[in-house]
């Protein structure tokens, strides 16, 4: 929006009575951009038409309408209107003034610059207006005349989506470019935390208002175009421009430099394999797990040591968050309307990690989907919370794989099998008892896949109801006994090290549907930090 | 200073469509009946559909199923069903 003491841009609009209306040099007017159905501009008209009539011929009051001729014609004529009314077609010149709601005022002085704005209703600054433009103490607006002292305005018509109505556009799913995100203007009564709250931009704890200040210092961050489109969020299919990120991330209460992080990750989520409208509108536990690789870790001060899946780091709890709020604010599954999942996830809040690559003597994560070791990396799992494993009396590696399984056999439900993946979280002491017994990543998945079934005589109970499926489960003798195997294929288990250098507790954290026909793991890379400006500036004078 | 905030939501412009007209009556019609392929989708679906002919004059039903519940429909499963000519289509599910 154009400021005090900049020039004010001339123009040539149609007038509703005919003829042109241009600014007129060296006389003073008062421009005053407004929409017809906009409520507070029904409010302040009446207080601008006594202005026009107290100003004569010295200076003028010109209505600048953001709608049509049909209807700005008829507000004119049933408020009525006693100033001339011009009609910005197109909003070009709402565009160059571009002010965020209407009504806006600009005041320019006979120099054409502009002297004084004023954004929505507020009875102080027509009065100052009006002294201003009669060089005389005026009282446009009473104290007790009914009307409030102030009252926010509406969004300005150019700056709208187009939402409803035949005008609307059909979503277009290949735009590489959308539109800026609209603004909102809050009076100086209105507590900014509670209107989040208010607004449903936050989950139920409170986000950081996302100021344009704020967002502005996100977007800093990254050379991606604000309009710029990084995906579109099932399951509403909305357009996840880098400015509605951005300002996700300033709620979420992230640092600028979490951006490089942000942007593949919503690519990632929104990768057709991640199947992200099934996981966010499932009834299941499920919810996206980030696992995060690479330098990034050390880079932006991810946690991956003691108490990596809870409170600990600013990194990890804001990237899980920003993603959380995007999905909610963007994609549209907000929990009770298109989440309705039966008892939720404590990871809707949050649910990112690091591995702990230093206490990992194996291949870390991200280098199984074919990324280096020195790539940064994120990777997504449909999880559920995370299951404890504590086994502090085994002294070999088999053992602690054996406690392991136990739990991996409780994945989605004891009897179900094949269908379900699992996460295993090992913590560095297991780690430690299974390299020196000399386990690989390889042979502990195999251990685990051989090793983890339900044995055939827990389907004989309540003369088999419930286990219509178990035709399809495959047969094997584990430990001496008659079992239906878990898992389909060793590769169905996913190995990450992480977690603090003290303590026996490992996890593991089940899937929801998987595969083909549900959520496959996505891994993508973050791009390395530019180098920094200031190493490629020459060294002048060196 | 006021505070001026971005908006975070979802913004995307979307044409809005009118829902479907609805059926002054079941008799003798063809309905649809889509199961999103839940454990136990055809149980229910069975029974509606007995209901549908035997107590509503359902003239003919058509059955289809989707791929897997977690997805849309695929474009064939709805291809299926439009060129089936249905007057209405009953998508359902049951554990």
């Amino acid at each position: 929006m154009l400021q005090p003491s900049e020039q004010a841009p001339s123009f040539s609009l149609p007038q509703l009575d005919g003829g042109v209306r241009r600014l007129e040099q060296g006389k003073p007017a008062l421009l005053v951009f407004f929409e017809t159905d906009c409520p507070t501009c029904q409010l302040a008209i009446p207080y601008l038409n006594r202005l026009a009539d107290a100003l004569g011929g010295e200076a003028e009051v010109i209505g600048i309408s953001q709608d049509g001729e049909a209807p700005t014609r008829q507000l004119v004529e049933q408020l009525p209107i006693r100033f001339p009314v011009a009609l910005d077609h197109g909003l070009a010149v709402s565009r160059e003034y571009d002010p965020q709601a209407v009504p806006t005022l600009f005041l320019i002085d006979g120099d054409g610059k502009i002297a004084r704005t004023s954004v929505a209703f507020d009875k102080a600054e027509l009065n100052a207006i009006a002294t201003e433009m009669l060089r005389e103490p005026f009282e446009l607006a009473g104290k007790h005349d009914g009307a409030p002292a102030t009252k926010p305005g509406c969004v300005a018509r150019h700056l709208e989506p187009q939402t409803e109505g035949e005008l609307a556009p059909t979503l277009n799913l290949y735009a590489e470019r959308g539109s800026r995100a609209s603004r909102f203007e809050l009076g100086e009564d209105v507590d900014p935390y509670e209107f989040c709250y208010q607004a449903g931009f936050a989950d139920p704890l409170p986000v950081i208002p996302p100021t344009v200040e704020r967002v502005e210092r996100m977007l800093g961050a990254t050379t991606l175009a604000p309009d710029q489109i990084v995906a579109r969020i099932p399951p509403n299919y909305g357009m996840a421009t880098v400015e509605k990120i951005a300002a996700n991330a300033v709620m979420a209460g992230c640092q600028p430099e979490m951006m490089r992080v942000l942007v593949p990750l919503i690519k990632a989520i929104c990768d057709e394999r991640f199947n992200i409208h099934g996981v966010q509108a499932t009834t299941h536990f499920a919810a996206p797990l980030v696992i995060v690789n690479g330098p990034v870790r050390h880079e932006l001060d991810f946690a991956c040591r003691s108490n990596v899946f809870s409170n600990v780091a600013r990194a990890n709890s804001t990237l899980g968050r920003a993603l959380q709020l995007i999905l909610t604010n963007i994609g549209g599954a907000r929990p009770g309307e298109l989440d309705m999942s039966t008892l939720g996830n404590p990871g809707k809040f949050s649910y990112c990690i690091a591995e702990n690559e230093e206490e990992n003597p194996w291949e870390p994560l991200h280098t199984e989907f074919g990324f280096d070791r020195n790539q940064s990396a994120v990777t997504l799992f449909a999880a559920e919370p995370p299951h404890g494993v504590s086994e502090h009396n085994a002294r070999e590696g088999r053992t602690v794989l054996k406690a392991i399984s136990r739990a991996l056999a409780t994945v989605f439900s004891y009897r179900f099998c094949v269908g379900w993946e699992a996460v295993v979280a090992l913590c560095p002491e297991h780690v430690k008892t299974l390299n020196r017994s000399g386990f690989t990543k390889a042979s502990i998945r195999e251990f685990l896949f051989e090793n983890t079934g339900i044995p055939v005589k827990e389907y004989e109970d309540d003369g088999g109801e419930g286990t219509q499926y178990a035709q399809l489960y495959q047969r094997a003798t584990i430990n001496g006994e008659e079992c239906y195997r878990k898992f389909a294929d060793p590769s169905q288990l996913k190995l990450v090290v992480t977690g603090g250098t003290a303590g026996k507790f490992s996890a593991v954290i089940g899937s929801w549907a998987t595969g083909p026909r549900g959520s496959q793991m996505v891994c993508y890379p973050i791009e390395s930090v530019p180098r920094a400006v200031a190493s490629e500036s020459p060294s002048a004078g060196h | 200073m006021k505070t001026i905030l971005i908006n975070p939501l979802d913004e995307t412009p979307r044409a809005v469509g009118a829902p479907a007209p609805r059926l002054d009556s079941l008799a003798g019609k063809t309905i649809g009946l889509l199961d999103i392929s839940k454990w136990g989708g055809s149980f229910f679906l069975d029974h509606l559909e007995r209901l549908l002919k035997e107590r509503y004059g359902v003239e003919q039903v058509v059955r289809a199923m989707k791929p897997t519940f977690t997805k849309p429909a695929p474009a064939e499963v709805i291809d299926r069903l439009k060129q089936a000519d249905c007057a209405a289509v009953i998508e359902a599910l049951a554990d």
